[in-house]
């Protein structure tokens, strides 16, 4: 048993060590070797913008590749606040996913959620 | 002193044929919960990495609870659960199971986000990306390591070792507080939190800190041959239910002159006289043991049990027994309780005479008791030679063998015994360890 935990734990911090290589591999893509592209039809945002929108008064988040700002729509959201916070200004789409025994939001949540969209993650 | 666990035991136990109910138990009670929440926390229409996800924390979550409950020293719950070996093997077991779905857990959702978007795996697992309530993930799984990583070094002292295994309580907690922040007070989580905190809280304060321990009073201490004290116990209240062969733990307390170390270690019981006085024999390994070396009459001391199911179902074929050392005890209490009701052979193995205990009650014994043998053997380096000696005793795949001693002695007698054609299901014996 004792074998077993060393071997798991040390393929564990090298599965941890690789997803950060292979983030720090596409992090440092020079940004001139990205070609131009066309003015996206919707206003696209990086995370870091997302980012600065994490207050309960100005709360962002980004869902599954688009960006909602759901600020008007907090103080009607069903669960405590302390759950729904600390995804403000986050990339939330395990959240949104996982909500209680692991199951995602309702096709209605959906719904209401395209009603705060303002834009998508670029 | 089997908690000295450095010097590991085997200990005697009766493994009746008919006990397939004690043998899957603690199994039973680990797997049982564990699938149900699993069933209960079933991800639907969700992507195959991030159900994984879901399913290896619940998963975990379940058997490291379930592993707390299997750690509960309770003799009524030790013997529905199959005695404390089986429930102390499946402690491990889950334990060790639950580690790895864990493991899992942050991998398989970094693979979730991989496959959505390269840059989405790391932000799900680097910790400046995340909230508290996966700050508290993080370090429940940091202290689960930690934890392991101690228990799994085995030149830690015994204390020492012990005070870091509560790393592991706490890293549960702090898992069941991740979950609570992420989803809430869902029923499943409330039932594992309570059930946590009832472990945890019986072992800690009823058995850790003695509350449910009986109060006892040293009134005689004996000194052996070979460096083993044989202590005599009286109940102070209410005595125990011990049957001969079973062990209790015993924590001494301070005498005039004697100052005890005061944590609970087990000791197997080698007499039950009337008014439920015990008598336990104890041999200097450890540090604690070695102290006990100059108990004196007097000193309270506090005691749980009976723990052990030795010869709860007596077969009526004829036994083996085979002592090695200071595993003699549970076989004297059986000695000394009644006469042998079936053949019975006792092969005594030990260093040399001067280090055996009991030899002189043990020869009386044998000349009065007509169906008492008994064989003894001296083997001053290494280990005795088995083939001669079990050469000696007449229709030895017949019996059922008893096996109690060190772990090298039983594992190097086990060959030779299926050699000699005895059934493996007919071999009894206990890898204890109390760590």
């Amino acid at each position: 048993m004792r074998k077993l935990f060393i071997i798991s734990t040390a393929i564990f911090w090298l599965a941890v060590a690789g997803f950060w290589l292979a983030d720090f591999r596409t992090a440092t893509v020079p940004v001139a070797a990205v070609p131009p592209v066309a003015e996206p039809a919707v206003r696209g945002y990086l995370l870091v913008e997302v980012a600065w929108h994490a207050k309960p008064d100005d709360c962002w988040m980004a869902i599954d590749g688009s960006v909602y700002d759901i600020t008007a729509y907090l103080p009607d959201h069903p669960s405590e606040p302390e759950l729904i916070l600390p995804w403000c200004g986050k990339e939330a789409t395990q959240a949104w996913q996982t909500k209680g025994k692991g199951r995602s939001h309702s096709p209605r949540a959906n719904q209401l959620l395209e009603k705060y969209r303002i834009g998508v993650l670029s | 002193m089997r908690a000295a666990a450095a010097k590991r035991q085997a200990q005697l136990t009766a493994r009746p044929h008919s006990a397939w109910a004690h043998r899957f138990a603690a199994p039973f009670a680990a797997l049982a919960p564990t699938l149900a929440i699993v069933w209960w926390a079933f991800p639907e229409d969700l992507p195959l990495w991030r159900s994984i996800a879901i399913v290896s924390a619940w998963a975990g979550s379940g058997l490291l609870v379930m592993s707390l409950v299997l750690m509960v020293r309770e003799p009524h719950a030790a013997r529905l659960l199959g005695g404390l070996e089986s429930m102390y093997r499946w402690h491990h077991r889950s334990g060790m199971i639950a580690y790895l779905l864990l493991l899992c857990h942050p991998l398989t959702l970094a693979l979730d986000g991989w496959i959505e978007a390269p840059p989405l795996a790391w932000q799900a697992l680097a910790p400046w990306a995340q909230s508290w309530p996966l700050w508290l993930g993080w370090s429940a799984l940091l202290l689960l390591m930690f934890g392991l990583t101690t228990t799994f070094a085995a030149r830690l002292p015994y204390r020492r070792w012990r005070a870091f295994h509560f790393a592991l309580g706490l890293g549960v907690l702090l898992g069941l507080a991740h979950i609570y922040a992420l989803l809430g007070g869902a029923d499943m989580l409330l039932l594992l939190i309570i059930v946590t905190a009832v472990a945890l809280g019986w072992r800690l304060i009823a058995s850790d800190l003695g509350v449910a321990a009986r109060p006892y009073r040293v009134t005689q201490v004996t000194h052996h041959v070979g460096g083993m004290i044989e202590v005599r116990l009286m109940p102070c209240a209410t005595a125990l239910a011990v049957s001969p062969g079973q062990f209790i733990l015993v924590a001494f307390g301070d005498g005039h002159t004697y100052h005890g170390c005061g944590e609970y270690h087990p000791f197997t019981v080698s007499g039950i006289e009337a008014g439920g006085s015990l008598r336990v024999g104890i041999k200097a390994l450890g540090t604690c043991s070695q102290r006990l070396q100059s108990l004196e009459p007097g000193v309270l001391v506090r005691v749980q049990g009976p723990f052990g199911i030795f010869l709860s179902e007596s077969p009526s074929a004829p036994q083996l027994w085979v002592a090695g050392g200071i595993g003699i005890t549970p076989f004297m209490a059986v000695l000394r309780a009644h006469p042998c009701n079936r053949p019975t052979t006792l092969l005594y193995l030990f260093r040399n005479e001067a280090d055996a205990a009991f030899l002189d009650e043990l020869a009386a014994l044998a000349t009065t008791d007509p169906q008492f043998e008994l064989i003894t053997d001296a083997s001053d380096k290494g280990l005795p030679d088995f083939p001669e000696l079990l050469g000696k005793i007449g229709q030895i795949a017949a019996r059922e063998v008893y096996i109690c001693g060190p772990m090298p002695m039983v594992e190097a007698l086990l060959p030779h015994l299926r050699q000699m054609g005895v059934a493996a299901e007919s071999i009894h014996f206990e890898r204890f360890d109390f760590r």
